[in-house]
């Protein structure tokens, strides 16, 4: 990006495995995963029926009632876990509002509430018309800007999976160009019938907790969630004290121009993104002490990504871990770049490496390190966090202390 | 914050709308003030004396084969048609060009819709046995972006976004970067939507449907913008070129002149203006470009979310060289945006 660098001074989390950035923390320390029973819809009839919910939650702990109603499950989600990021950033109220812009990736938003309505429509009943308010995803973008008064950039990228990586890339963009002071970047989606659904119908969904890279995976676990981080030039951030968690280098994205649904497979594409990242960045992929996969634990794509390891990395693959956190958090769709993104500076502040749970067996073909045997200790200081979505779009971000 | 956009022309569009295939259909119908829409069946909503701005005139078969075209939900349809067309008035051969510096920022508004719609309603009817997971990878709104890169073959910056009234402009916004950037040398963007009757129900339950007034409608409107070092390189008719945009996200209650004034900048000596979204309906915004005149494509094709990339499209095509024009889209809960674009080329 231009000459300007930008930091993160501010993180939020709120997903099935953790409801702060502090607890995201520890669960990535430990080892523990969201992933469990649901409960939000009937999963039943389907042969998966596991993921990572938010569970416990109220939302009159977080809103009034009327605008807990206002909210879809999507858009509160969104407001809180960026609310927790503006706030540990200190920076609302310290600069124009205009100067202060919001760039979101989603993906399903408020379907879960949309869906209720669809529902009654077809069988002819007629239901709240406020359920199909939160349906686009913008509404979450729009809500963050009302409720916290940011006049800036308003943006929300919609490329599936990829979605919110792009949305911090872009926000990080925004910054560097000199169009916004600050902005609050990241990425919201819940669980829906739609995309329970429609996994399960591609055959995608493990029976089991994800097991990504490893032997008889049978593909994702599905989740939900949001993650933000408040992304700001270092010269402002120096000047009034911030604290800073670290930059965001670079990023870059393409379309594979392949398949809506299978990913090129040889890896070359993925590749030529990460590669293009690490250019953009101005960093040596010596430097690059680990990847957060998109690491989604279907049976091509892990090995899709594994085969672009090793044509940007050559013979220092094997050393470079490549770790999922979807195994902790489940597949948050719109939200996983975004969470992920948010995992690996955590990771990077607190010197370790995360692990990728569920470990069933060595798959021949994913014979990287994966940190299957637990997290590790690290001093390194530059990490990447790849996505790749529908329609092949890829998205790679260059994340450092 | 304003931010003058350097060296980045403008070598081709396209339109597929009410009005008709291309570019010159829209601009004859907004000169000679008319509008291409038609009745509202009746059974969208029950009842008669609505209108629609349905693309009837779109033939899919004009552009791909029908087993193609199956794969494909309508909006992808006017996506890939449309990038086709724009590219080919840009003069643009993807066998002759670097397939990774070309992109694509395309903004969206309920893309992705009529497929989650019909895909959701399989399993309410039929229960798991419903689902047709054919329908599935199409629910996503990238599905246009998408599908246009797979059938013209370039890998470039590929971002779809959806940003209410501005979702075309603030792809465009995008697109000029990742060309400022150097990630591109070629970008398209605009905006694509479809328009289908559990939208307009889903409108009406929302109280968005009032009588013949907010006519909904259905499209795409693709721009080639392109660095101008590359488009004189290849020595590529120059259409016109980008200069100014600007942005804000919400008038901040107290603040309101402050964002007027950031959005609208200096006084400029413009020729015409494209009024999108809500725009025309605000005080503030009109004030700023008082006398000039004004088309608003909305009242003559319906409105959609994505309608921006349209307008933008039958701006270009309708500015003289040398002339200057002004692109002003507004959302009620916000964005807003404003573009300057001179006619010609700079050189």
């Amino acid at each position: 990006m231009s000459a300007r660098r930008v930091v993160i001074t501010g993180l939020g989390v709120f997903c099935g495995a953790a409801k702060s950035a502090a607890e995201f923390g520890e669960v990535l320390s430990s080892g523990r995963s969201g992933i469990g029973s649901l409960d939000l819809f009937d999963v039943s009839p389907f042969p998966a029926r596991i993921g990572s919910q938010v569970k416990r939650y109220d939302p009159l702990d977080h809103f009034s009632r009327r605008e807990s109603r206002r909210l879809s499950r999507s858009d509160q989600f969104g407001v809180i876990a960026a609310g927790e990021a503006l706030r540990d950033s200190g920076v609302l109220g310290l600069y124009s509002p205009y100067d202060m812009g919001v760039s979101i990736g989603g993906g399903a938003a408020g379907m879960f509430q949309g869906e209720a309505w669809l529902k009654a429509a077809l069988e002819g009943r007629e239901e709240r018309p406020s359920l199909l308010r939160g349906i686009l995803p913008d509404q979450t973008t729009t809500d963050i800007a009302r409720i916290y008064r940011l006049g800036g950039y308003q943006g929300t990228i919609t490329t599936a999976c990829s979605s919110s990586a792009t949305a911090i890339g872009w926000g990080a963009d925004l910054i560097a160009c000199g169009r916004q002071k600050v902005v609050v970047a990241g990425g919201v989606d819940t669980l829906s019938l739609l995309t329970f659904a429609g996994f399960n119908s591609l055959k995608v969904v493990d029976p089991e907790p994800c097991a990504p890279f490893s032997l008889g995976r049978q593909g994702i676990s599905l989740g939900e969630g949001a993650a933000f981080m408040v992304l700001e030039d270092e010269a402002d951030a120096l000047a009034r004290g911030a604290r800073i968690y670290g930059a965001v280098l670079g990023y870059a994205l393409a379309g594979e121009a392949h398949h809506m649904t299978a990913p090129e497979p040889t890896g070359a594409m993925a590749a030529r993104v990460m590669r293009r990242a690490l250019e953009l960045a101005a960093v040596d992929p010596l430097l690059v002490g680990w990847v957060n996969a998109h690491g989604t634990g279907t049976p091509l794509n892990d090995v899709v990504e594994s085969n672009a390891m090793k044509l940007v990395f050559g013979q220092r693959a094997p050393q470079v871990p490549l770790v999922s956190t979807k195994s902790v958090t489940g597949h948050c769709l719109g939200a996983a770049g975004a969470i992920e993104a948010v995992a690996t500076v955590i990771s990077l502040n607190k010197g370790l490496i995360p692990q990728t749970l569920n470990f069933r067996g060595f798959d021949p073909e994913c014979d990287l390190e994966y940190c299957h045997a637990g997290s590790k200790i690290s001093d390194c200081r530059i990490a990447m966090s790849n996505s790749f979505a529908f329609g092949g779009n890829i998205t790679s971000l260059v994340l450092s202390l | 914050m304003n931010i003058p956009i350097s060296d980045i022309v403008i070598t081709g569009s396209a339109v597929i709308s009410a009005a008709g295939i291309g570019t010159a259909a829209i601009q004859e119908l907004v000169r000679t003030g008319g509008n291409a829409l038609t009745p509202m069946p009746a059974e969208v909503l029950g009842r008669k004396g609505l209108a629609w701005g349905k693309t009837t005139t779109f033939k899919v078969s004009d552009f791909m084969p029908p087993l193609k075209a199956r794969k494909m939900d309508r909006c992808s349809q006017f996506a890939v048609a449309a990038a086709g067309m724009a590219l080919k008035e840009a003069g643009i051969d993807l066998k002759a060009t670097a397939p990774e510096r070309v992109g694509i920022a395309l903004g969206s508004g309920f893309c992705g819709l009529a497929n989650s719609a019909e895909f959701l309603s399989g399993y309410f009817t039929g229960g798991v046995e419903g689902l047709m997971p054919m329908l599935f990878p199409n629910t996503v709104p990238n599905a246009p972006a998408s599908n246009a890169s797979i059938e013209h073959g370039f890998t470039g910056p590929n971002v779809t976004v959806v940003q209410r009234f501005c979702s075309a402009e603030s792809a465009f916004l995008l697109a000029c970067r990742h060309i400022e950037e150097g990630r591109a040398d070629v970008m398209l963007t605009g905006g694509a939507d479809e328009l289908i009757p559990i939208l307009v129900r889903g409108f009406a339950a929302l109280g968005q449907v009032r009588g013949t007034s907010a006519p909904f409608g259905e499209g795409c409107g693709m721009i080639v913008l392109e660095s101008a070092d590359h488009a004189r390189r290849r020595g590529a008719v120059i259409r016109a070129a980008v200069d100014h945009l600007r942005t804000i996200g919400m008038l901040i209650p107290g603040h309101e002149q402050e964002g007027l004034e950031l959005l609208c900048g200096p006084e400029r000596n413009c020729s015409l203006v494209s009024l999108s979204g809500n725009a025309a309906d605000m005080p503030g915004v009109m004030a700023a470009v008082g006398g000039i005149p004004t088309m608003d494509v909305g009242r003559a094709i319906g409105r959609s979310l994505a309608m921006g990339g349209t307008a933008l499209a039958t701006l270009i095509a309708s500015l003289p060289a040398g002339a200057r024009g002004l692109h002003m889209a507004t959302s009620p809960e916000g964005p807003c945006f404003s573009i300057d674009i001179l006619g010609g080329s700079p050189v």
